[in-house]
């Protein structure tokens, strides 16, 4: 208990995560923003998707793009100990090393799921606001808010753990961010569209399946479709595997190396 | 029962012997010089005894058990590490704060002890801002925060003026009459002679002298008995 009280201080005393919270409200709003201005000008569309349920389905679901943020949240947790020299004063209140590691991940969860919902609750709200415009578009489907609300709980839960074992793998703070950036903001969501036998098994096509959207999209280089996904359930599991991969990855690395 | 204590400790970072085998008994109630020239490994066997790095072999004890075996480490040693650092975003407090949390320790004491260390007024500053000076007052709060019987200083005197120093030596002498064992490495070794009980002096990982002051230094001052014992080796 007294590990996990003083994760919570340091999350809630650092002012830099509240301006995440807010990048992840921002990102998550641009996302669902913009995406009925950019359906409704589908060029070549035989009917206006705003039409179907299930392209307005897709606005509310581009609120969950935040994920990429917690990811960030986690491995801030462990970097910015070693990054300002404070992992000694946090292992030696510690007999055991995995107790504060422990700490770390439950805050970090909890933290994780807690922003990328609120990014997520926002980021609906403007949809549906940006749909407001579109006197066109049909009403999402009934369970949009309380799915998404769920699918954003568990992948901010999850992404922020995989974040934590990046920044335990990869202690140096600018490299660990840079790493965590570059893979879930281009390699991950490049390999969900462009090779999606790869990318459904990793976290953004993943959460592609959590969506269960209906669609399929054959364009000139991108050919994609909804049934390319896991069913959301698998894609749950798959993703709670992930998650238990990197809490023992982080267990291991921490508990073998030296604190300096 | 001893309060600190190396057995047999061997610690090599890949091929680098750091300290090869070091045996020694710090006596309880007293303070202990820990001496020894650039990179003899004062801070590698501190860093073992505190459980923050692994030894090779052998083993520490602190009253008698390995750090990881003690449930509340921090009621029981405080330490300042040269690597040891705060949080610059957050203030003095904010950092004792979380100290106290992680050691379940009372915050009540925090203002008594930034008192203790004169840093009062900087309380609700940012850490950034702290002199080296400041850092290390404040590193010195956070080891005596939980008022543990044993403290391990690595370097406490780095950074401090001269009107400092002699603060610590104060403080220092205050603590050992109240009972606690302190074992602190320095290279000031006049500050050293004025302050401490016993000295262990290190070198390339080795002990080449250990036992009470007086009989280390005979007529000789401290330094130059430690450079004529480093020298000869
Ligand atoms: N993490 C590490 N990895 C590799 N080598 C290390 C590491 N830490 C220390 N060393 C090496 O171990 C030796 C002992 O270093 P240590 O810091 O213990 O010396 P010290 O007595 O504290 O020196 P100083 O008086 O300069 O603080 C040095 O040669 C140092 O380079
Ligand atoms: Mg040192």
């Amino acid at each position: 208990m007294r590990f996990i009280k003083a994760e919570l201080l340091k999350l809630l005393y650092a002012r830099r995560n509240y301006g995440i919270l807010l990048g992840a409200m921002a990102l998550s709003s641009i996302g669902s923003g913009f995406t009925p201005y950019a359906l409704s000008r589908v060029p070549d569309a035989l009917v206006n998707p705003l039409t179907q349920s299930a392209a307005v389905d897709s606005v509310y679901s581009r609120a969950l793009g935040a994920y990429i943020l917690t990811v960030i949240l986690g491995v801030l947790v462990v970097t910015s100990e070693f990054n300002q020299k404070t992992a000694i004063a946090t292992y030696l209140a510690a007999p055991k090393r995995y107790q504060p590691l422990v700490a770390k991940i439950i805050v970090a969860s909890a933290a994780g799921a807690i922003m990328n919902l609120l990014a997520t609750l926002v980021g609906m709200g403007v949809a549906a606001y940006a749909l407001s415009f579109y006197p066109e578009a049909v009403a999402p489907s009934s369970s949009i808010w309380i799915s998404n609300s769920l699918i954003a709980l568990l992948t901010g839960a999850i992404i922020a753990i995989i974040g934590v074992g990046i920044g335990s793998l990869i202690r140096n703070q600018s490299f660990a961010v840079t790493i965590a950036l570059i893979w879930f903001f281009i390699i991950d969501r490049l390999l969900a569209v462009l090779f999606v036998e790869v990318g459904k098994w990793l976290p953004t096509g993943l959460i592609s399946g959590l969506e269960n959207l209906k669609f399929n999209y054959q364009g000139p280089v991108v050919h994609v479709s909804s049934t390319d996904y896991l069913d959301p359930w698998p894609a749950a599991g798959l993703l709670t595997v992930y998650g238990i991969t990197f809490v023992v990855l982080s267990l291991l690395t921490t508990t073998r190396r030296d604190i300096d | 029962m001893t309060s600190i204590e190396f057995r047999n400790l061997r610690k090599v970072y890949k091929d680098l012997v750091a300290v090869s085998d070091l045996s020694v008994v710090v006596e309880s109630g007293r303070i202990t010089g820990f001496l020894g020239p650039n990179g003899a490994g004062k801070s590698t066997a501190l860093k073992c005894l505190l459980g923050l790095a692994k030894p090779t072999s052998g083993t520490c004890l602190l009253n008698g058990k390995e750090y990881s075996d003690l449930d509340h480490p921090g009621k029981i040693v405080g330490a300042v590490l040269d690597s040891s650092g705060f949080n610059q975003a957050l203030t003095a407090r904010q950092n004792l704060k979380i100290i106290c949390a992680a050691n379940d320790i009372d915050d009540s004491r925090i203002d008594s002890l930034l008192e203790l260390v004169e840093l009062s007024k900087a309380a609700n500053k940012r850490t950034r801002g702290f002199s080296m000076g400041m850092k290390q007052r404040l590193a010195l709060a956070a080891a005596l925060i939980a008022d543990p019987e044993i403290l391990v200083l690595d370097e406490p005197a780095n950074g401090l003026d001269p009107i400092g120093i002699a603060w610590l030596r104060d403080l220092l002498r205050d603590l050992a009459k109240q009972g606690k064992t302190i074992l602190v490495s320095s290279h000031q070794l006049a500050e050293m002679q004025h302050t401490v009980d016993d000295v262990v002096i290190i070198n390339e990982g080795e002990i080449i002298a250990s036992g009470p002051l007086k009989k280390i230094i005979g007529k000789k001052t401290l330094e130059e008995a430690f450079l004529a014992l480093v020298r000869k080796k």
